[in-house]
C-alpha cells in the first residue's frame, strides 16, 4: 500500500492530441498521493481503448515520499473525427477526485506524395492499382495492393487492414502474389503484391479506396555501437508501427447492352466454354439418360445457372446437381458442373435437343453463344410385366387377355386383423414344438426300461412276486372277513414261500421253514427271522387247530404285510 | 378360464364395435371411389388406417384408391401390406401383379429361388416345418413304443427327416430375408443420390412405383439397390418402407 505525505491528485494525459487514423495514442492515467480504489476506464465510440500496463514511482524529496502510479491505454481510432475523453472519477483514500477532460483529433491518412516517394524517403508506403476504368455490372475483376518496403526494412509483421472503402464493389478473397523489386530515388524497394477479388455491382461512376493498413516493420538501430560483425547478427533493430495509405481510384460502370440479348441469355458474365456429354443413348422409355454440362472459364462461377431447356418437352427432366472447381485463389476462375438426370417419355423421341448457352464478355463488350448439336438418340418402346400366373384368371378363355385395369374394390370392411409377427418369435409357438421331443423322451425311456426287465429274469421275478404278494394280502384279508382259516392258512403259505423263493432265488416249493435262516447272510433282523419262523408255525399249526377267529386272522395277515415288507427290502 | 373367456369375449365385442364405428367412413370412401373421386376416397382410406383400423379389404381398396389416382409407389405399398396380412388373397395378388406391370423403369426382380420362396409366407413354411419336425418325433416314439411298427415306419421316418431339414432350411432363409432384408417403394419420381445429403451427385432415376431393396439406412436417408446392383441414397419421404414378406 502506497501512503504519501502528499495531497492526492489524479491526472489524465495524451501523449498525443492530433493522429491520423490508423495510428494509435497512448492515454495516461496518474494517481498521485495513493494506489486508487478504483481505476476508471474510458468508453468512446469510435475509439478503441485497451489497457496497457502499470507502473509505480516512488521518490523521496526532503525526506516527504512521493507516489505515483500510472494506468497507461493503448488508443486506436476506428473513424477521423474530433473525440473527447471525458473527466473520469478515481476513489484515492476516500476522497473522490476528477480528472480533466482531454481531446483528441483523428485526421485522415494521406497517400505519400510523388515526390516523398520518388525521393526514396518513404521506408513503407502503399499503392492501389485497378487494372481497368471501364468495367461492366455485374463483372468480376481483380484490383492489385502493392505493399512497397524500402531495403533497410529487415522484415515486417502484424499486416492489418484497417479500412477498405469499395462502393460499387463488392470485396471478395485476397491472394498474395510473387515479391519482386523495384527502384525508388535510388533505394531498392521489395514490392509484396496482394489481389482482391472485386465484383461490380451498380453501373456508374465507382470509387475504390483510400485503403488503409497497419504494419510492424523491423529496422536497423539506430544506435547500434558495438562491433559491426556482431551487429549483424544480435543487433534485432527497432520496431517501428507505420500506417500505409493509398490514393483513391475511380472506374466506370456500364449496363449490359441491351441490343442483341441472347434469347436464353440468364446472367453470365465472363468469358466460358461449354461441354456437354449425354449417356447412355440407347435407352427404353422412361429409362435415366445422365446429362453432364461443363462451363469453364473466368467470371463470377457461382451466378451461372443451368441453361435453359424449353424445348425438352419430351423428357422428364429432374432438378440437377452442381459443382464447382474453382481453379485460382481468388475465386474467379474454374469450372461448374451440372450433372442433370432426363428420361424420354415416348419412344418417338430420336435426339436430345439442342443445348445452349449465352454469356456477356466484358472483355470484348458483347454477347455470346455456345451451342452442342442435338445428340442422336435410341429410344425403345417399355415393356410391359406378364401377370403372375397366381393373378391369372381361372377361366380358360380369358388367359390369355392381359387385364386391363384393377379389379373392382371391396363392399364390406372385412375381418379386422393385425399382422400377426412371424410364428418364430412367439415364446409359445417354440414351446409347443417341445411336445414331440418329450412324447420322444418319454417313449425312449420307457422302451429302455421295458427292455432292461425283459433282461433280467431274477428282477422280473421280483416285480411279479410283489405284486402276487400285494394281491395275496387282499386275499388275506379276504378270508379273514370271511373267517375262512384254511384258505386263510393256504395262502399265506404259498405267499412265504414265493416271498422267500425269490429272496433267496430258489423254486418257491423247495422253501421250508427250514431256509429261514438262509436270510441271514442277506441282513435280516433276528426279530424278522422269528417273526418268520412263526408265520410258518402258525401255517403249520392250522392244520391241525384250524378254527381261529377272524380278528386273529387279521393279526396274522398285518404280521405278514410288515414281515413281506421287510423281506422286500432286503439286499439279497 | 373363466375370466380367460371373458377376456376374449371382450376383445371380440371391442372388435366388432371398432368395425361398426368405420363401417359408415368406409362406405363414405367407396361412394367417392364409385364416382371417380380416387384422390378423395385414397385420403379417406388412409384416415382409417390412421386410426388403427386394419384389414385386407380395407388396404385393397386403399391401393386400388391410389392407383387411380395415380400413385403406383403407395398403390403397391398398399397392396404389399394387404399381402402380409391375407397371403393367399387372389385378388390381392391379382391387383398387385397389374399395378407392377404398369411400373416404368428398373425396378426389383426377384430371383427364381427368390420366386419360389415366395410362394408361401415365412410362416407357412415354418407350420410346415413344424408339422414335418412333429411327425418325425412321433413316428420315433411311435417306434420305441411298438418296436414291431419300426420296419413299417422305417421309410416313413427318413421321409419325415427330411422334410424337417428341407422346411427348416426354406423357413431359416425366408427369416434371413424377413429381419435383414426391407424393401422399399418408391412414392414420387426421384433420383437417387450417391450419398446421404441433399446435395450429393446424382446416381440413377427410379420411378413411382419401382420396389427396391433397402441396403443401409442413415438418419432420414435409406440406401437403396435396384436390380440390376446399382445403388443410391433416397430421402424417407420418396419411399414407403415395407418389412420383409
Amino acid at each position: 500500500m502506497i501512503t504519501a505525505g502528499h495531497a492526492a491528485s489524479f491526472t489524465a494525459t495524451l501523449d498525443r492530441d492530433s493522429i491520423s487514423l490508423g495510428e494509435s495514442a497512448t492515454l495516461s492515467l496518474s494517481f498521485q498521493g495513493a494506489q486508487p480504489n478504483n481505476v476508471p476506464t474510458p468508453d468512446i465510440p469510435g475509439l478503441q481503448i485497451v489497457n496497457s500496463g502499470t507502473s509505480q514511482n516512488v521518490s523521496y524529496i526532503n525526506g516527504a515520499m512521493n507516489a505515483t502510479v500510472t494506468v497507461t491505454f493503448s488508443v486506436t481510432p476506428q473513424r477521423t473525427g474530433k473525440f473527447t475523453i471525458p473527466a473520469m472519477r478515481a476513489d484515492i483514500n476516500g476522497e473522490q477526485i476528477t480528472s480533466q477532460p482531454i481531446e483528441l483529433t483523428v485526421a485522415a491518412a494521406n497517400a505519400p506524395s510523388a515526390a516523398a516517394v520518388n525521393s526514396g524517403s518513404q521506408v513503407a508506403f502503399m499503392k492501389l492499382v485497378l487494372p481497368q476504368q471501364k468495367v461492366y455490372v455485374g463483372e468480376t475483376l481483380a484490383a492489385e495492393l502493392q505493399i512497397y518496403l524500402r531495403d533497410d526494412v529487415r522484415s515486417i509483421a502484424n499486416f492489418q487492414m484497417i479500412s477498405s472503402p469499395a462502393d460499387g464493389f463488392v470485396v471478395g478473397k485476397n491472394a498474395q502474389g510473387a515479391r519482386f523489386q523495384t527502384q525508388a530515388g535510388g533505394r531498392n524497394y521489395t514490392v509484396i503484391p496482394l489481389s482482391i477479388a472485386l465484383t461490380v455491382t451498380r453501373s456508374g461512376d465507382l470509387s475504390l479506396g483510400p485503403f488503409n493498413a497497419s504494419l510492424i516493420i523491423f529496422v536497423p538501430s539506430q544506435n547500434q555501437g558495438g562491433d559491426p560483425f556482431f551487429s549483424q547478427f544480435f543487433n534485432q533493430g527497432d520496431q517501428k508501427e507505420v500506417t500505409l495509405t493509398t490514393e483513391a481510384t475511380s472506374a466506370q460502370s456500364l449496363p449490359l447492352p441491351t441490343g442483341n440479348v441472347p434469347k436464353n441469355f440468364n446472367g453470365a458474365i465472363g468469358d466460358y466454354t461449354m461441354s456437354v456429354t449425354a449417356g447412355p443413348t440407347n435407352v427404353t422409355v422412361g429409362d435415366p439418360i445422365t446429362v453432364h454440362v461443363q462451363i469453364s472459364g473466368r467470371g463470377a462461377l457461382d451466378a451461372i445457372r443451368m441453361p435453359d431447356q424449353s424445348a425438352w418437352n419430351d423428357f422428364k427432366i429432374f432438378a440437377p446437381t452442381t459443382k464447382t472447381e474453382i481453379s485460382d485463389s481468388l475465386g474467379q476462375a474454374g469450372t461448374k458442373t451440372f450433372e442433370e438426370i432426363v428420361t424420354p417419355q415416348s419412344a418417338t423421341v430420336h435426339e436430345l435437343p439442342e443445348f445452349s448457352f449465352s454469356f456477356f464478355n466484358p472483355d470484348d463488350g458483347q454477347y455470346h453463344t455456345l451451342k452442342q448439336p442435338p445428340e442422336r438418340l435410341m429410344v425403345r418402346a417399355g415393356g410391359v410385366t406378364p401377370m403372375p400366373a397366381i393373378a391369372a384368371n381361372k377361366n380358360s378363355a380369358q388367359e390369355s387377355q392381359a387385364p386391363q385395369d384393377v379389379l373392382p374394390i371391396k363392399q364390406e370392411l372385412g375381418t379386422l386383423t393385425a399382422a400377426s409377427g412371424p410364428l418364430i418369435l412367439r415364446p409359445s409357438f417354440l414351446a409347443v414344438q417341445a411336445l414331440p421331443v418329450i412324447a420322444f423322451v418319454a417313449a425312449f425311456v420307457w422302451r429302455k426300461r421295458t427292455d432292461n426287465l425283459a433282461n433280467n429274469p431274477r428282477l422280473r421275478r421280483q416285480r411279479l412276486v410283489a405284486q402276487l404278494v400285494e394281491m395275496g394280502i387282499g386275499d388275506l384279508k379276504k378270508c379273514a372277513v370271511e373267517n375262512s382259516p384254511e384258505t386263510f392258512f393256504t395262502t399265506l403259505f404259498r405267499l412265504l414261500q414265493e416271498q422267500l423263493g425269490e429272496r433267496l432265488d430258489c423254486p418257491a416249493s423247495a422253501i421250508t421253514e427250514a431256509v429261514v435262516d438262509d436270510l441271514a447272510t442277506g441282513g435280516a433282523s433276528e426279530e424278522l427271522l422269528g417273526e418268520v419262523r412263526e408265520l410258518f408255525q402258525l401255517c403249520n399249526q392250522a392244520r391241525y387247530a384250524p378254527i381261529r377267529g377272524s380278528e386273529e386272522l387279521n393279526s396274522v395277515a398285518a404280521k405278514f404285510e410288515k414281515v413281506a415288507h421287510e423281506l422286500q427290502s432286503l439286499s439279497l | 378360464m373363466r375370466s380367460c373367456l371373458f377376456i376374449l369375449i371382450a376383445w371380440a365385442c371391442a372388435g366388432e364395435a371398432l368395425a361398426a364405428d368405420f363401417t359408415a367412413d368406409f362406405s363414405s370412401a367407396n361412394q367417392s371411389y364409385a364416382r371417380g373421386k380416387y384422390s378423395e376416397a385414397a385420403t379417406a382410406y388412409e384416415k382409417i388406417l390412421q386410426a388403427g383400423v386394419v384389414s385386407p379389404n380395407l388396404l385393397f381398396n386403399y391401393g386400388s384408391a391410389e392407383f387411380k389416382a395415380g400413385n403406383p409407389g403407395k398403390s403397391i405399398a398398399a397392396f404389399r401390406d394387404a399381402e402380409l396380412l391375407a397371403p393367399r388373397d387372389a385378388d390381392i395378388r391379382a391387383n398387385l401383379g397389374f399395378v407392377r406391370s404398369q411400373v416404368q423403369g428398373a425396378t426389383l426382380h426377384e430371383s427364381r429361388w427368390q420366386d419360389w420362396f415366395g410362394q408361401l409366407t415365412l410362416n407357412e413354411w415354418t407350420l410346415l416345418a413344424t408339422a414335418a419336425l412333429w411327425l418325425t418325433f412321433l413316428i420315433l416314439a411311435a417306434k420305441q413304443y411298438r418296436p414291431a411298427l419300426a420296419p413299417k415306419l422305417g421309410s416313413a421316418g427318413g421321409l419325415f427327416i427330411c422334410l424337417t431339414i428341407l422346411f427348416g432350411a426354406v423357413a431359416g432363409l425366408q427369416a434371413v430375408e424377413h429381419f435383414s432384408r426391407q424393401s422399399a417403394v418408391v412414392v414420387s419420381d426421384a433420383v437417387t443420390r450417391s450419398g446421404p445429403f441433399d446435395d450429393a451427385q446424382n446416381a440413377f432415376a427410379v420411378h413411382d412405383g419401382a420396389e427396391l431393396s433397402v441396403v443401409d439406412q442413415h438418419g432420414d436417408w435409406v440406401q437403396v439397390a435396384d436390380g440390376s446392383g446399382r445403388t443410391g441414397w433416397l430421402s424417407t419421404r420418396q419411399v414407403e418402407l415395407i418389412p420383409g414378406a
